[in-house]
């Protein structure tokens, strides 16, 4: 059965240390393993749940390997067992697997859950060593606690279950701080309502000062892969980014990216009660890698960008969205829409707008109740968003320049058409300002030449 | 000097100090490996020996002359609760003597063959963690033959052994008793409680009692095999089975060059009684008759499942973790995924598997599956046969030197449909199992005249009346002997002394603490009429039954497949699963059963 999309994980970080011993050698050396473990499901002691493990080995002289990885098993009252296996390789580069678990004794609860007898073998199934490490209370317990997460699922696992008419979308952009070039990458997952679902996509690079060159790959069919998007030649699963389309090839790998940015509420995200919701998983990501395009070739090398979600039953029926790369992390995300649905199409467009600062999220609450004191002004080749944010003013302005522009043909699951406007190059100005005696002080002022992200979808 | 000096020097009539130290010692050594109830009742049977000698003739044990002594002894044999007493305390302090006052065994000869390759590991080296497809636990004849069976299909096997690994050095280099006290679980002083207390010696070594079984192969009779086929064992084939277990062992009739006069008395006494008796077909290819099959063969000749079936489950890829007793099985909702293991030193070792074939023996399997929480079924553990066995010796006017030819050596088959199987059997040289009358000096003189006795041995069929409680290490064995199988016994008693007449002897040494010696067939008839069942001096061999297989659910723990019931991946493979008493030395059943379990095992 597949995991649930909308089940948490639990994270959390473990050391233990302990003595290991070589075979054939008659004294101890030190050992110690920094782990870090993603379980599936919010751990709970009758929990009987397996998840990934990644970390470090270390023994001296022996082994000091980053790059470990395995399994953790984790039953404590269902198997009485904490089972650990993981793949790691030894100084003199030979692949060594550890294996061991703690064996919890109801009657020594307290020390079976901190005692981790290993065994590492060889390949050939030869015994390496053997250790027995601890889990130190007194040191690590607060931090032990202090660092376990509940995060939800993985927001670039796709969340489409079979049904009819939908659309899922995995997108990013970034913008070359080199050249200034701006690359959009847009992956997506159609449900018609009736007929194969299919995922397609295209990739637009925009040189500054030229027309966009657009590619788009696909159709393909769909296998619902594990993480992420995968169709045919086109990947984003994991921190990698790669495919072919008509002349645009890329290669790209992903890091970082910080907290997701919730543009629309998380509970909208998670319920799917909203016609369509956008995420941001990765806000502030950088890119290196390659993108050519015709004869040209983009060297990417910490280029800065994001990798944004959508899931829903369609596009809107108009909307403008904005991704500013704020530096240091800050972003500002705008999505600003109008329903398809009867009675909400007749509404002003609806601005859910997130300003990370300093680390901050801006508006603090439900970004749904936040827009009611903003307002949208959708248009080409600028667009505006103004209003209130918590106790601040905010003027975002936005320019998409004609010659930067690309139009793109969208169609709905139930075969609606819609324009999208894309620029990977627009300029931003974006002003935070607070009350200052009667009238308003401004606070913070961003912008941005070139380097904004953004789009307007018309029918 | 205390009680326990004192009470060998007054039981054994031994009056050299020299002499006296060393049994002593060993007395004292035997104490040691007793379990605990056993040696507090050994202590406490010495300390009453002194408090008596204190009252009755105002001095300690050890202050009384050898005239004193002879005294005290005529008062404790004349009562029956002391004299009972002085009777159980004899059969160890008498082991103890062993070769101070029985001639030791010659210099062993060349090795029959060398010890095997076997890919054994102490539990103190074996890693905490490991993993396997199947773990066996038992290294006897049941886990042998699983842990071939099982390593032959390529699947990774570990067995574990509680006992430790005894080379022919081990057999070669040191006394007998030393052997004996290593070789068996608690000293060899398993006792199963009833009246009469019955001694159920079990084997601990890799290769389990298969190590110290007198070698004595019989196949599984045509009607034990029929009455199993009614209950759903799974014996088709099982002809097929015993020839492989026969070719393992390489079973074959014992040459009567090595038999020795106690077992041609045998043939003799048989043969002119007209009644059905041969030498016994044997697992000892190069047995050279040194009589020491109950302590280790010093020769390699007899040829126990340490010598062939693990060397070549070793060989296909098994491996033996000796020293690791088996704590529990691990459960996971319903199936089995491992084993627990404890080493000597108190700490754990754990081997995830999902078979898990359990082969510990009859008297260990109910409490492991108990301790495991797999111990549901109310038939585990009840219903355990055994071969209740009783001795008898003849003395004779020529020497026999019972201890010098083939331990184990003839079968006197003439009453075997009425469960009675006579055979033979002597006891290692230096060592004295059979109750010899008389305390004190007179016991010295009977030990002295001890090469002139030709001792049989008769094992009946017994009603499934022994049971095995406890869950925790030790066992609590009850027997209590069916009143059927006492009159069993004294038809044994009978039979075994018309035999010895028959044979020449010139007195028959009974055993019976009423009438321990008679001088013809009518006086040893009147004896055995008389003995209580309590008077019998009884062992048991060959437990079976603990848990039972067969179609039946509700009364057998293991369905016909070997598969424990209430669990996946669990297997039986020992003695404890035979449906009923086979009547018989039951090896090659128990091997051909494991073999038939094990062929099983997906």
């Amino acid at each position: 059965m597949a995991p649930s999309t909308r089940a948490r994980r639990t994270t959390f970080d473990e050391v233990m240390e302990g003595a290991f011993r070589l075979a054939g050698e008659d004294r101890d050396r030190p050992m110690r393993l920094d782990l870090s473990i993603d379980l599936p499901g919010v751990l709970r002691p009758w929990s009987d749940t397996e998840g990934a493990l990644t970390g470090h080995v270390r023994v001296p002289g022996w082994a000091d390997d980053h790059s470990a990885a395995g399994r953790l098993r984790v039953a404590p009252l269902t198997a009485r067992r904490i089972r650990y296996t993981m793949d790691f390789t030894g100084r003199d580069g030979r692949r060594l697997h550890l294996d061991g678990w703690k064996s919890i004794d109801p009657r020594r609860p307290v020390r079976s859950m901190t005692t981790l007898p290993v065994t590492v073998t060889g390949e050939d199934g030869t015994v390496a060593g053997e250790g027995l490490l601890r889990f130190d209370l007194r040191r690590d317990l607060a931090r032990f606690i202090a660092g376990a997460r509940f995060p939800g699922p993985d927001p670039m696992r796709s969340r489409w279950r079979g049904q009819a008419g939908r659309l899922e979308v995995w997108y990013t952009t970034l913008t070359d701080p080199v050249t200034g070039t701006g690359f959009w990458l847009h992956h997506e997952l159609l449900a018609p309502a009736g007929g194969e679902a299919r995922s397609h996509g295209w990739a637009t690079v925009f040189p500054p000062g030229e027309r966009p060159v657009l590619a788009r790959f696909g159709p393909y069919g769909w296998d619902r892969p594990e993480a992420g998007f995968l169709a045919g030649p086109v990947a984003h699963v994991g921190d990698r980014l790669t495919g072919t389309a008509g002349t645009i090839a890329w290669s790209l790998r992903e890091t970082g990216g910080g907290e997701p940015v919730h543009t629309f509420p998380r509970w909208a995200w998670e319920s799917e009660l909203l016609p369509a919701a956008q995420i941001v998983p990765r806000p502030s990501a950088v890119y290196d890698g390659v993108v050519r395009f015709g004869d040209r070739v983009l060297e990417l090398d910490g280029a800065p960008g994001a990798s944004a979600r959508i899931y829903g039953h369609g596009n809107a029926r108009r909307w403008a969205w904005l991704h500013a790369d704020l530096g240091g992390g800050d972003v500002c995300e705008i999505v600003a829409a109008v329903s398809t649905r009867p009675g909400l199409n007749r509404l002003p467009p609806l601005p859910l707008v997130r300003l990370r600062v300093d680390g901050e999220d801006l508006a603090t609450g439900d970004p749904l109740l936040a827009a009611r004191r903003l307002k949208a002004d959708i248009g080409l080749p600028a667009w505006t968003v103004r209003g209130r944010i918590g106790d601040r003013a905010l003027l975002v302005e936005v320019t998409q320049h004609p010659e930067e522009t690309v139009a793109v043909d969208y169609a709905d699951p139930d075969g609606a058409p819609a324009v999208c406007h894309n620029s990977e190059r627009a300029d931003v100005r974006i002003v935070l300002a607070r009350r200052a005696g009667r009238g308003w002080e401004t606070e913070r002022e961003w912008r941005l030449d070139g380097t904004g992200h953004a789009e307007v979808g018309l029918r | 000097m205390n009680a326990m000096t004192g009470a060998v020097a007054t039981l054994l009539g031994i009056e050299d100090a020299a002499d006296l130290a060393r049994v002593a010692a060993g007395a004292e050594a035997i104490a040691d490996s007793l379990p605990a109830p056993a040696r507090l009742g050994l202590r406490t049977g010495a300390g009453t020996l002194d408090v008596l000698a204190r009252l009755t003739t105002g001095h300690a044990l050890d202050g009384l002359d050898a005239a004193g002594r002879d005294a005290f002894c005529a008062r404790v044999a004349a009562r029956p609760s002391t004299a009972r007493m002085a009777e159980m305390m004899k059969i160890p302090l008498l082991l103890a003597a062993g070769t101070e006052l029985l001639p030791a065994p010659p210099p062993p000869h060349g090795l029959a063959r060398p010890d095997p390759e076997l890919d054994c590991a102490p539990a103190a080296e074996w890693p905490g963690c490991t993993t396997a497809d199947a773990v066996v636990i038992g290294s006897g004849a049941g886990g042998a033959m699983a842990a071939r069976t099982l390593a032959r299909r390529g699947m990774s096997v570990v067995v574990l052994e509680e006992g430790r690994r005894f080379t022919s050095r081990d057999f070669r280099g040191r006394p007998p008793l030393d052997r004996f006290l290593g070789l068996y679980r608690d000293g060899g002083a398993t006792f199963a409680l009833g009246r009469p207390p019955v001694l159920l010696p079990e084997g601990r070594a890799v290769g389990g009692t298969t190590v110290v079984n007198s070698g004595t192969c019989y196949r599984t009779p045509e009607h034990v095999l029929r009455r199993w086929a009614e209950a759903g064992a799974p014996v088709e084939g099982f002809g097929d089975r015993l020839d492989e277990v026969e070719a393992t062992l390489r079973v074959a009739p014992q040459p009567m060059g090595q038999l020795g006069r106690n077992g041609l008395l045998a043939l003799a006494g048989a043969e002119r009684l007209g009644w059905r008796a041969a030498p016994l077909r044997r697992n000892a290819p190069g047995c050279v008759g040194s009589a020491q099959c109950a302590v280790g063969c010093p020769h390699n000749a007899k040829y126990g499942v340490h010598l062939n079936a693990l060397p070549q489950a070793c060989e296909a890829g098994a491996r033996i973790v000796t020293e690791a007793t088996a704590e529990r099985i691990l459960v996971e909702r319903g199936t089995a995924t491992g084993v627990r293991a404890r080493r000597p030193d108190g700490t754990f070792l754990e081997i995830l598997a999902p078979r898990i074939v359990v082969a510990a023996g009859t008297t260990r399997t109910p409490l492991l599956l108990r301790r495991s929480g797999l111990g549901g079924h109310p038939e585990l553990g009840r219903g355990m046969a055994v071969h209740p066995a009783t001795n008898l010796a003849g003395r004779f006017a020529e020497p026999v030197v019972s201890w010098s030819g083939v331990m184990q050596s003839v079968g006197i088959e003439e009453l075997h449909a009425d469960g009675i199987l006579i055979e033979a059997t002597a006891t290692p040289p230096g060592m004295s199992s059979f109750p010899l009358p008389g305390l004190g000096r007179s016991l010295r003189r009977e030990l002295a005249g001890a090469d002139r006795l030709a001792v049989l041995g008769a094992m009946i069929a017994d009603a499934p009346s022994g049971r095995v409680h406890g869950a925790r290490h030790r066992a609590l064995i009850r027997y209590d002997l069916a009143r059927e199988d006492a009159a069993r016994l004294r038809r044994a008693l009978v039979a075994m002394g018309r035999v010895l007449f028959a044979a020449g002897a010139e007195e028959v040494l009974t055993g019976l603490a009423r009438k321990p010696a008679v001088r013809d067939e009518a006086e040893l008839t009147r004896a055995a009429a008389m003995a209580a069942p309590a008077d019998l001096h009884l062992a048991a061999f060959h437990p079976t039954g603990t848990a039972k297989l067969g179609a039946d659910r509700a009364r057998t723990p293991v369905d016909p497949a070997g598969r424990l019931r209430g669990v996946r991946g669990v297997h039986v493979a020992d003695a404890s699963v035979l449906p009923s008493c086979p009547g018989v030395n039951p090896q090659l059943t128990i091997m051909a059963m494991a073999l038939a379990i094990a062929d099983g095992i997906g």
